[in-house]
């Protein structure tokens, strides 16, 4: 009676329901057989195969009617009628075999599926459960997602950190692959951000909560991919209309043929093969995969629609700062005047005859010449109210310790400042800049700043009180990658690559050709950007545009697909871009076009194998060469067909 | 007269297997009393339903997707 009990609270689990259903009804199919192989016994052979159908109909026609309850048709109570109708007309073996392969297509397809949903699970169980919150050294554990801004929270060697935060004591390294995808850990010391769902390895630290629960950058990834794979592809769009008259018309079809033809089979038949699982199922199983696959890489692709248009580029057009660059601007030479020169000097044009290039990198931390220094400090004091990408380079190397703020400031956008202190005036810009200022450019100092903007520097000139002081050359470091991913991309068959860039000719062309690309336009303002990219379509390109997210705005949005480089941490970009990778790895952005081709191919396929297992089916039907039993298996049979060749993209 | 208490729950079933299976769970959901709004994603197995706690606990929606033949657990986020 126990027993029987627990029978029955095992039964009420669905899994486990359709499970034992299965291998009843396969028992009794295969005691069918036996019976009917050995003892030639039709009786025993129809009971058993009636069983078997009572069995596994049970369960299909129970879902059947709920759907009828709840005023809805659906593809189980085509089952039913067919199964219900070949145990009327006496085609025992078909009914069993129609019920149990239904039940057995649907068990071992729930099983798949579950397989490809395993990305999104293994992020959700990324996040720790609980957090160590330490307050005045009193150590307590709570839940992750109750820990408030401002808290501090206690992270131990080996532990996942709970929340984003900033560390606020301690160091060490730390595994970021569930965020970035980037498998190198990240050194991580005071004032350094951290996210939740990473996982400290070798150190404690005590990280200061910025963020916790639904709003960390964790769960806004998660959010991402689950809307992404949730939102429906052109084609799954497509298909699901095609999907939403096929079954009626089957259903119609059905009814037609027996009026006609008075075959009670065929129409049953008919109904067998009206469930369009295969079709309805092909384009999800390959968007699911591919969006999954490429998380784990670190590239959120928002969507079917992109991963569609991202498979179709033919070319590229990228940002260079921030992008093909570090973005983190730093001061690699300085051209001074020397002061003896000045001093000793009965003429004084014959100063700017001596002009020194102290390039930095071959400094090796020895101090500058007086002369340099003085430079660095009149242009920190300007500098330091900026917030140019430029005035961090030049105050990063100041390291005179106070600068003092100007008392005046005023910016000239793209041009330069001028900033006054006390009685002393200072300029601080391009050449056309101090020339519209009156500051009067000798030749010497004219050509070495031509030498270091053909090498690619940025270079900015500094004035106080109305004389040149000399000039700073800034370089942005190419990241190393940088070359390998331009030839991958060509390799993959991305016919134009070009670059855009607000910086000027030179700067921009010597990057270009480190690089390896030879379209470049240059010191161009973010709509002329927006501009390029259109002409290029209307050339009939399909155009990818590459940005950091931010400036890159409304080039980012017209082209057909934006890609927005090192998002973590910054919201913008994930919400803006179709894909946003979230490491500033350069070689994503052809892993993530190429990822991108492959789910659009494994599409067609996946279509393409629906298709031609409907028609097929269809005439088969139709020749008398498919029956009930024959038609449900190849329907089965197609479904786990797509279902696999989807999953092939978990390992692309 | 007091508002109904709504609740936002959140299921997960790693099962769904064939987009026709959306309509079967949604409908029943929608059909239950104390339910107001049941939303199935296929896709991503995600089920989210607003529903009155006092009627339509947790554990009977799961109960409810269980017997549309597909297993169901309730989820955090």
């Amino acid at each position: 009676m126990e027993s029987l009990r627990k029978l029955f609270r095992s039964l009420a689990n669905p899994s486990k329901r359709k499970k034992v259903l299965v291998i009843v009804s396969g028992l009794l199919i295969t005691a069918g057989w036996t019976a009917d192989f050995f003892w030639g016994s039709a009786l025993l052979f129809n009971t058993l195969m009636i069983g078997a159908a009572l069995v596994a109909g049970s369960e299909i026609a129970r879902r059947a009617w709920q759907g009828l309850q709840n005023r809805h048709t659906n593809i189980e109570l085509l089952v039913t009628i067919a199964a219900t109708g070949g145990l009327a007309i006496g085609v025992y073996w078909e009914a069993a075999a129609v019920t149990f392969l239904f039940l057995l297509g649907g068990w071992l397809e729930a099983r798949t599926m579950s397989k490809t949903r395993d990305t999104l699970r293994e992020l959700i169980n990324m996040a720790p459960e609980t957090a160590i919150v330490v307050d005045d050294g009193d150590r307590t554990e709570i839940p992750a997602r109750q820990v408030q801004k401002g808290m501090l929270v206690l992270v131990k060697p080996g532990a996942k950190i709970p929340v984003d935060g900033i560390v606020e004591s301690g160091g060490t390294t730390v595994d970021e692959s569930a965020i970035t995808g980037e498998p190198i850990p990240t050194e991580k010391h005071p004032q350094s951000e951290v996210y939740a769902g990473t996982i400290n390895q070798n150190g404690s630290i005590q990280v200061r909560a910025t963020k916790a629960g639904g709003d960390t950058t964790l769960a806004k990834i998660i959010r991402r991919v689950e809307e992404a794979q949730e939102e429906k592809a052109p084609t799954q769009r497509f298909i699901e209309r095609f999907a939403s008259w096929y079954t009626p018309g089957i259903v119609g079809l059905s009814i037609a043929s027996y009026l006609f033809t008075w075959n009670l089979e065929l129409a049953l038949t008919l109904l067998v093969i009206g469930c369009p699982g295969a079709l309805v199922i092909s384009t999800p199983i390959s968007v699911i995969t591919g969006i999954g696959n490429a998380a784990k890489k670190g590239i959120l692709i928002k969507g079917g629609e992109y991963l569609e248009n991202a498979g179709k580029v033919t070319a590229i057009a990228l940002d260079k700062t921030g992008t093909l660059t570090t973005g983190k601007p730093t001061v690699s030479e300085i051209i001074h005047f020397s002061k003896e020169a000045a001093l000793a000097g009965v003429d004084p044009e014959e100063e700017f005859q001596k002009v020194h290039t102290v390039s930095l990198s071959d400094q090796n931390n020895q101090s500058l010449p007086s002369e340099g220094e003085e430079l660095l400090y009149w242009a920190s004091i300007a500098e330091s109210v900026s917030e140019h990408p430029l005035a961090e380079a030049i105050l990063a190397e100041e390291q005179a310790g106070h600068i003092t703020e100007p008392d005046q400031f005023e910016s000239h956008t793209g041009q330069g400042i001028e900033a006054a202190l006390g009685d002393d005036h200072i300029f601080v810009g391009k050449t056309e800049f101090m020339k519209q200022k009156g500051v009067s450019i000798g030749e010497g100092i004219n050509n070495e700043i031509q030498n270091l903007t053909k090498k690619g520097r940025t270079v900015v000139l500094v004035a106080s009180n109305n004389e040149l002081l000399g000039a700073i050359g800034i370089a942005d470091q190419m990241r190393p990658n940088a070359p390998k991913m331009i030839s991958r991309l060509r390799e993959n068959g991305i016919e134009r690559i070009a670059m855009l860039t607000g910086d000027a000719q030179p700067t921009a062309e010597a990057i270009a050709e480190e690089a390896g690309i030879t379209e470049v336009h240059a010191g161009i303002l973010p709509e002329a950007k927006n501009d390029i990219i259109l002409e290029m379509q209307k050339q009939g390109y399909q155009v990818a545009m590459i940005g950091d997210g931010i400036n890159d705005a409304p080039a980012l949005a017209s082209a057909n697909i934006g890609i927005a480089m090192g998002a973590v941490g910054t919201d913008v970009a994930i919400e803006t871009a179709d894909i946003a990778l979230m490491s500033d790895e350069l070689m994503n952005i052809p892993e993530a076009l190429r990822l991108s081709s492959k789910t659009l191919s494994n599409i067609r396929q996946n279509v393409v194998i629906a298709l031609v297992t409907v028609a097929a089916l269809l005439a088969g039907v139709f020749t008398g060469s498919v029956h009930m039993a024959s038609g449900m298996l190849v329907h089965e049979l197609s479904v786990m067909a797509v279902i696999l060749n989807g999953m092939r993209l978990r390992w692309m | 007269m007091t508002e109904e208490p709504i609740m936002k729950t959140t299921l997960r079933s790693d099962e769904l297997s064939c987009p026709t299976c959306v309509d079967n769970i949604e409908s029943s959901l929608n059909q239950t009393e104390g339910v107001s709004k049941a939303t199935v994603h296929f896709n991503t197995g995600r089920i989210e339903v607003e529903h009155d706690p006092e009627t339509v606990s947790e554990d009977k929606l799961v109960k409810i997707v269980g017997q549309s033949g597909y297993e169901a657990r309730i989820s955090q986020f």
